[in-house]
């Protein structure tokens, strides 16, 4: 029993982060229409940021998170001006953004890679400090991680459900040549957007280098799969869909390792259960668990 | 081997062939077809891996071996599209892409199966390195005596390698392109086109398009094969996404549906690629074989950026297929 | 003489709206049946189910006596089903004879194996359903456009490349939704006659969807209304122009608009 508490709690760290990453992913799926390749490479680059800031600077680690938040932000509007805006104003179908993301992915990450390069990192925090809450045990990162990205979580579906600009947000998820006909500012609402996901995007990325402990570039291409399965598992088009997708992939990942589930998967093999949770919920319920019908 | 010697450009020109094998695949899935399959770097997995377990493992003779691993990418291509195939295009890419990463996690963490992390040198079990190369080395040998009568002293190993290379894919171009000309093909660019016109005018699209997947499979099998003939050794790492990523690039800077340019792509590709690594004059001298790497990578991610922006249609493609989208 | 088509009991909903409730409708074989209604009847919803593109929640389709429904769209289309679509599905990026050719049915050179093994039947096929696409496309005077992508053509000439089209599948049953729109006056007409045409010469039975409603007196033999989901009234046009719910039907759906 303990063993399940340990790997619950263990799976809320996890599915937290997953969460907040794929609640960015789902905002944007409203504005592209696509999932964002590239996102796990926001979330690298938020992570990096906060490197520097922590690391190289030697600043507090709270200080470092905000730089991720604010330099990724920045760097998502900067990316909707440069590459998706005239994407769009070109009627680019779903290949064509699919291909440029794939090849932002690229270009991110390996521009992370040059400027990095591909040592293991890790921030200047206690990897010692263990807290004990009962039968779990949970180390500083992960307890920092898990608090950062429910506070995130609470904030964001508040955000979405009360804001003018939430409202806004879920609108132009919905129904874009609706909203805009509602009198919603679609280019200012996109703006914002790709500000919210952006700065969820860095966030996230510092708390995956958190509770990973060391890290390298590729941490986001690892990490995308698993968030494409918690943003389809959530239900495609629905931001609160994410949130609960993520949450509850994370905690199906590592409680599949229970050793009372047959043995338990192997612990290597915890990325091919979220791979096959994306296959099985595209094949048996497109639509995910909060996602309206959609033909696909 | 020094840059710009014959040993380079036949070692850049297997490179090339070997891709543009590999892309004519990926042509036939998503040039023609509309198919956006991400896991096509699995294919070559599969290929290779059934072509070298079942000659180290099992004794299978080499050519039994690779007609094997051809059917095993085939079978693997249909069990990829059963379940696939009426996905929206970007759910079905990434949706491949799990299969693929699947693929190579299996590949990474059965050791006993595929050696693991570090690859079919241990194929053979801890401490004895695998040969499977070994019978494909005098098939080499005799093409390489052969072409010896015909250039005499320039016939190497890579210059063989070359040839054999080169002239199966000229083969399976010339072959692939006749069957996309052919009325069979011409349903597969329909499926492209509209789906429903095309189930409406009686073409059963799911089937046309498991053909596709099992064609192109095949082919990525046989780009597999003579992979593994090239470099021996080879190691889950291989089959990365990336290198999915590298076939959609020549594919694309080509233009798809032109298969002619398929070859030019790669050879375009073979250069940035396999070139870098050896260009030994400035500018190229100012960074070291990492950076080089993550360059050569930036330089494609920004070229599917710029051909996206700016010539959706490709190097060779029309203007006009690309507007009526 | 039993009908070349019937629909029986079809219900359909998406979501939370029923768009087809409980109709019911047969159409008999050598004729020109009309289905007319106000937008939003669910026309188009039945035409979607009969052809295999949507699935009934319950009823049932038959195509001569055969049970279609729940059937795949190409399996209806092999069983002499043909359709066109309000929007008309041209493949843009293909030329206007290789849309033609692609709808022969029985062609040997569009199975792989069939291809490979025989591929003089492919040739001679190919040589055969090219003649009778340009004649075709000549009736229409788009044999000059062969050669051109059909994404050239205006919106008129879809329609028109697309009826062609659903001919050269040499189908028993034509379902032709909205024919005539976007077409000018002068082919509208030349468009009636050829049904007309093909009615009396080779035995075509066509249902058609259109909202002019003097095309639709002029030509069918019978016509259907459907309003909300349902089938309101059935019978020659002189009947249903004289049924009161027909008119309701009309007026209710009008009530709201403005002018």
């Amino acid at each position: 029993m303990s063993e399940l508490a340990q790997l619950s709690a263990n799976g809320l760290v996890t599915g937290s982060i997953l969460a907040i990453a794929a609640v960015g992913v789902s905002l944007v799926y409203g504005i592209l229409r696509i999932v964002n390749f590239a996102h796990g490479d926001y979330l690298v680059f938020g992570a990096y940021i906060a490197l520097v800031v922590n690391v190289s600077w030697g600043g507090h680690i709270v200080l470092a998170a905000l730089a991720a938040v604010v330099l990724t932000a920045v760097l998502a509007t900067a990316l909707e001006f440069a590459l998706w805006r005239p994407l769009r104003r070109k009627r680019a179908g779903v290949f064509s953004l699919f291909i440029a993301a794939i090849g932002l992915a690229l270009v991110l990450r390996h521009a992370i890679f040059l400027a990095a390069d591909a040592r293991p990192r890790r921030y200047e925090v206690d990897v010692f400090q263990v807290y004990e809450l009962g039968p779990i045990r949970l180390s500083q990162s992960q307890l920092v991680a898990v608090a950062i990205a429910l506070a995130a979580i609470v904030l964001v579906g508040l955000m979405l459900a009360r804001t003018g600009l939430g409202k806004a947000m879920r609108a132009l998820s919905d129904n874009r040549a609706l909203a805009a006909v509602a009198g919603i500012d679609v280019d200012r609402t996109v703006v914002l957007t790709w500000v919210v996901a952006g700065g969820l995007a860095g966030v996230a990325g510092l708390l995956q280098g958190l509770v990973l402990n060391s890290f390298t570039p590729n941490f986001g291409f690892t990490l995308l799969l698993p968030v494409f399965a918690a943003v389809v598992l959530g239900g495609i088009g629905s931001a609160y869909g994410a949130l609960v997708g993520g949450l509850v992939l994370g905690l199906v990942t590592e409680i599949s390792t229970w050793s009372a589930l047959a043995g338990g998967a192997p612990p290597v093999y915890k990325p091919v259960v979220a791979f096959s949770v994306l296959v099985l919920v595209l094949l048996l319920r497109p639509q995910g668990v909060l996602g309206k019908a959609r033909l696909l | 081997m020094t840059a710009l010697s014959l040993e380079f450009w036949a070692f850049v020109g297997v490179i090339a062939g070997i891709y543009t094998i590999l892309a004519l695949g990926l042509q036939v899935q998503f040039g023609f077809t509309g198919l956006l399959n991400f896991g096509h770097a699995a294919f070559m997995a599969v290929g290779a891996y059934t072509m070298a377990i079942l000659v180290v493992k099992a004794s299978f003779p080499l050519w039994a071996a690779s007609l094997a691993a051809i059917a095993a990418a085939i079978a693997f291509g249909l069990l990829l599209g059963l379940p696939t195939l009426r996905l929206r295009a970007d759910y079905l890419a990434i949706t491949t892409i799990a299969f693929a990463e699947i693929v190579r996690y299996v590949a990474i963490n059965e050791q006993t199966l595929t050696g693991g992390p570090v690859g079919t040198i241990a194929l053979a079990g801890p401490g004895r390195a695998a040969s499977y190369n070994a019978e494909w080395l005098d098939v080499q040998r005799t093409v390489q005596d052969w072409l010896e009568a015909v250039i005499g002293d320039h016939a190497t190993r890579d210059v063989t390698m070359l040839v054999i290379v080169w002239a199966v894919a000229l083969v399976l171009l010339v072959v692939v392109d006749a069957a996309l000309r052919s009325p069979w093909g011409r349903v597969l660019r329909s499926i492209r086109e509209d789906e429903d016109a095309a189930s409406a005018l009686g073409k059963n699209v799911f089937a046309y398009k498991l053909q596709a997947l099992a064609l192109g499979a095949a082919l990525a099998a046989v780009a597999g094969l003579f992979f593994a003939f090239q470099f021996s050794f080879f190691s889950p790492g291989d089959f990365d996404p990336l290198v999915t990523f590298f076939a959609y690039t020549i594919v694309i800077l080509g233009g798809t549906a032109r298969n002619w340019a398929l070859p030019v792509g790669a050879v375009l590709f073979g250069l940035i690629f396999a070139g870098t690594r050896f260009f030994d004059f400035t500018p190229f001298t100012l960074f070291d074989s990492a950076d080089r790497a993550y360059l050569r990578l930036i330089v494609i991610g920004l070229i599917l950026i710029g051909l996206m922006l700016f010539r959706p249609q490709g190097l060779f493609g029309k203007r006009e297929e690309m507007v009526l989208e | 003489m039993s009908p070349l088509l019937e629909a029986r009991e079809i219900r359909k909903r998406y979501g939370g709206v029923v768009a087809v409730d409980a109709a019911t409708l047969s159409v008999e074989p050598r004729s020109i049946t009309a289905l007319i209604g106000p937008n939003g009847a669910g026309k188009t919803t039945l035409f979607n189910v009969v052809s295999g593109f949507a699935r009934p929640d319950s009823g049932s389709v038959l195509l001569g006596g055969e049970r279609i429904d729940g059937r795949t769209p190409h399996a209806v289309a092999r069983r002499g089903l043909a359709r066109t679509f309000q929007t008309p599905k041209a493949l843009t990026r293909m030329s206007v004879l290789e849309n033609m050719l692609l709808a022969a049915p029985r062609h040997p050179g569009e199975q792989l194996w069939r291809l490979v093994a025989t591929p003089g039947a492919g040739r001679r096929r190919e040589r055969e359903i090219r003649e009778r696409a340009l004649e075709l496309l000549g009736l229409v005077r788009l044999d000059g456009l062969a050669g051109d992508y059909a994404g050239t053509l205006s919106g008129g000439q879809r329609k028109l490349l697309e009826l062609t089209r659903a001919l050269m599948t040499e189908p028993r049953l034509l379902l032709l939704d909205e024919p005539m729109a976007g077409v000018n006056p002068t082919l509208a007409l030349q468009l009636l006659d050829r049904i007309r045409t093909l009615r009396e010469e080779q035995g075509l039975t066509f249902l058609l969807i259109d909202h002019d409603l003097d095309v639709v007196m002029s030509v069918s033999d019978r016509v259907i209304v459907m309003n909300e989901g349902r089938v309101i009234a059935a019978g020659t046009p002189a009947e249903v122009r004289s049924d009161p719910q027909v008119a309701d039907a009309y007026l209710g759906a009008h009530a709201g608009e403005p002018g």
